[in-house]
């Protein structure tokens, strides 16, 4: 098919000419978006509704996604790769023993104590520190897992529960509860403080690393009057508060940090006591010189100990349930395919709006070919009208993208996220519990005392909306406008001047 | 010079093949004027098609000064047009959302002459059919006969060698009938335009140097001497090549 190619400029007229093509071409763009104004605003409306919709979805989804990244750093640590854990039934020292507390009496009686069958009477205050519900793996394992393959750094953690019960002659104090976490000083970027944000008084340093002295958590110390300098008691043993922390909004941190050789110290395999927990950790928090080594790593850690579970921010994400899961699935699901709907039936609507607009000018195109105008000079007018339109679509989608983010933001539900208990994180508060009855009796289950398997968090999200959203819905408008006017453009290819002008209006 | 040469143009409606121009052989030399007269639907309009390069001849051939248009690329065609061809139409054919400048502008926009001959060229060729007061108009703010001289002046203001006229004055009534007729007979004469005019009335047929009829897609040449009044002495010159002695019609 020959080329249609424009009679030549006169010589030196080629700049102004182009300049004054140009501006024909926008007064006729715009005398004739004018003409059409309701249609134009009907097609600018349906790719507003397309493009808005996207923009909603996506920043739906960008805030679901950075809540999940946001509960994934405040769970994992920021800088862990991987966590190791060994599971309570395997290998862990306390999955061996079944432990019992039981406190009997009542009004008038002397209290009688037994632990794992061995009672005492009198008034007493048990003070226990043990483990929340992991097994522990050998502190040894850490350096075994520094030295792999890939891996950067690794520090080990231990989550322990301090269980306070007062008995007196007369009465049994409910049981109080914190849980206190024991960090691994000689890698302080790596493990619980690595998010941390100190609000008072000072971190830990290497030296502490025997020394009885905790950071404990603003909510914690608010709720319990503690300032730095206060003392707080950890298996009855006073620990002093240097320092007040900070961690990530809806992370459910543990209330006192400890320096960990504090908290092998003072920690117990169960609340009956048993062994001590020194040369023992729960978690091992590992980091690998670059993403791409995660996996290798991972395989290297389940070889090395086949036992443990190995959590990496993938498996820990898949794990994640809840209405932050439902709504990371909506988002990703339904958002996505009703933009994809709404974009399709938006273009399609622009498109045949378009081709009708371009069958009822037939007889203007047609004139204007009798007249000397090109085809390509006649499609780049309809594109620019379509573009046009596509950008006002864009605009008013944009707009209309912004007020539906805000409107999410408004009546958006609040989100939780539940994660198993097992999964090798290194906060979270189980959902286990320590009864009291009315005699006084407190059972705690076997394998240590808080056997709950899931952990529910609450997650504080926010629509999103990024550059990239922005950029895409310009993109989508442009493209709807071309494909729009690819449409009409077509129909102008097939229109013959002489049949076009035949037609009658 | 237009050479046809047995143009025969067949459209085919369903299974039937109906023949809108039948085996027409015609010259119309430069400066020609004829007039082609005949019923709606006898294929006058097809005619002017194939003179103009809008529509190619089923057989036969149709020559613009020694080129057959239907041998040329569309490309050569749309350029043969947007030089030296223009176009007036019964329904005047502007484009709505244009002034009437706009509208006279359009033509010279494939041209590709620069903004400020496009404005004086504009504005000397509205106002050679008496609308410069009209300029900034839009056609529905015209009259017919307005819009009419608006179409006119678009057809000339590219200054083109040739002119073709469907039905120019079928839309008006018979006053602005008149005024066209005489405007598009002066503007014949200043600018040596050749003019092929189609028309079912008699009246503005017989304005022509020729007259030709068109019945069932056959051409037959009817006169070939301009009656007296339309050519006063006292006017202007004819441009040459205008007599009928010089025009050859083969029936």
């Amino acid at each position: 098919m020959a080329v249609d190619t424009e009679v030549q400029p006169a010589p030196g007229s080629g700049g102004p000419a182009q300049a004054g093509g140009r501006s024909f071409f926008l007064r006729y763009l715009g005398r004739e978006l004018g003409r059409r104004a309701r249609q134009a605003i009907v097609i600018a409306l349906g790719l507003a509704l397309g493009i808005g919709l996207v923009i909603v979805v996506s920043a739906a989804a960008a805030g679901v996604k950075n809540a999940q990244a946001s509960v994934l750093h405040s769970l994992y640590g920021v800088g862990t790769d991987i966590t190791v854990t060994a599971s309570p039934s395997a290998g862990s020292a306390l999955s061996k023993h079944n432990f019992s507390l039981q406190i009997q009496g009542g009004p008038g009686q002397t209290p009688k104590v037994c632990v794992n069958g061995k009672c005492k009477s009198g008034a007493q205050t048990i003070d226990q520190l043990f483990p929340a519900g992991k097994g522990v793996l050998s502190y040894s394992e850490i350096a075994k897992i520094a030295r792999l393959a890939g891996v950067k750094a690794a520090a080990g953690g231990l989550a322990l529960t301090d269980t306070q019960i007062s008995i007196s002659s007369t009465s049994a104090s409910p049981p109080t509860q914190f849980t206190v976490q024991g960090v691994d000083l000689t890698h302080d970027n790596l493990g619980p403080l690595s998010a941390a944000a100190l609000s008072s008084g000072h971190t830990f340093t290497r030296s502490d690393q025997n020394s009885d002295v905790a950071l404990v958590d603003a909510d914690y110390a608010r709720a319990n009057d503690l300032k730095v300098g206060s003392d707080v008691t950890v298996a009855k043993v006073k620990v002093k508060v240097i320092g007040i922390i900070n961690q990530a909004e809806g992370s459910s941190p543990p209330d006192v940090y400890v320096p960990l050789a504090l908290a092998q110290r003072l920690a117990t395999e169960g609340p009956g006591g048993g062994g001590s927990l020194a040369g023992y950790v729960d978690t091992i928090y590992v980091t690998t010189a670059s993403s791409t080594d995660i996996s290798a790593v991972t395989r290297q850690i389940k070889a090395l100990l086949p036992s443990a579970t190995v959590t990496t921010p993938s498996s820990l994400a898949s794990e994640i349930n809840g209405s932050l899961g439902s709504a990371a699935k909506l988002a990703g699901d339904l958002g996505t395919w009703l933009s994809i709907l709404v974009l399709v039936a938006a273009f399609a609507v622009a498109g045949l709006l378009t081709m009708s607009a371009v069958s009822r000018r037939a007889r203007e195109f047609g004139t204007l070919k009798a007249i000397g105008w090109r085809s390509r000079r006649i499609i780049g007018q309809v594109l620019g009208e379509s573009v046009t339109t596509g950008l006002v679509g864009g605009a008013l989608g944009i707009g209309l993208g912004l007020a539906g983010v805000a409107i999410v933001d408004k009546i958006a539900p609040k989100l939780t996220a539940i994660i198993p208990s097992d999964s090798g994180l290194r906060f979270g508060q189980s959902s286990g519990h320590v009864g009291a009855g009315p005699a006084g009796a407190v059972a705690v289950g076997p394998g240590g005392a808080l056997g709950g398997t899931t952990q529910t968090i609450p997650v504080h999200w926010s629509a999103s909306v990024t550059l990239a959203a922005i950029g895409l819905a310009v993109l989508l408008a442009i493209v709807g406008g071309l494909l729009s006017g690819a449409l009409g453009s077509w129909r102008i290819t097939q229109l013959r001047p002489a049949d076009a002008l035949a037609r009658v209006d | 010079m237009y050479t046809l040469t047995n143009v025969t143009r067949l459209y085919q409606k369903g299974r039937h093949t109906v023949p809108a121009v039948r085996d027409v052989n015609l010259q119309i030399p430069d400066g020609d004027w004829l007039a082609v007269q005949g019923r709606t639907g006898h294929g006058k309009s097809t005619l002017l098609q194939l003179l103009g390069g809008l529509d190619h001849p089923t057989s036969g051939t149709v020559e613009m000064d020694g080129r057959d248009l239907g041998r040329l690329r569309e490309a050569e065609v749309t350029r043969l047009r947007a030089a030296s061809i223009g176009f007036v139409f019964q329904t005047f054919n502007l484009v709505p959302t244009l002034t009437a400048a706009d509208n006279v502008e359009a033509a010279l926009i494939p041209l590709g002459i620069a903004w400020a001959e496009r404005r004086r060229r504009t504005a000397d060729a509205l106002d050679s059919v008496g609308l410069s007061d009209r300029a900034r108009h839009l056609p529905s703010e015209l009259s017919g006969g307005q819009q009419q001289r608006v179409a006119i002046a678009r057809a000339l203001v590219k200054e083109p060698t040739v002119l073709l006229a469907d039905e120019p004055t079928g839309n008006l009534d018979e006053d602005t009938r008149e005024d066209i007729m005489a405007l598009l007979e002066k503007l014949w004469r200043q600018h040596g335009l050749t003019m092929v005019l189609v028309t079912h009335e008699t009246s503005v047929a017989g304005r022509a140097l020729h007259v030709a009829d068109m019945s069932k897609g056959r051409l037959t040449i009817r006169s070939s001497a301009p009656p007296p009044p339309r050519f006063p002495a006292s006017s202007e010159p004819r441009p040459s090549g205008r007599t009928g002695s010089e025009t050859s019609y083969p029936a």
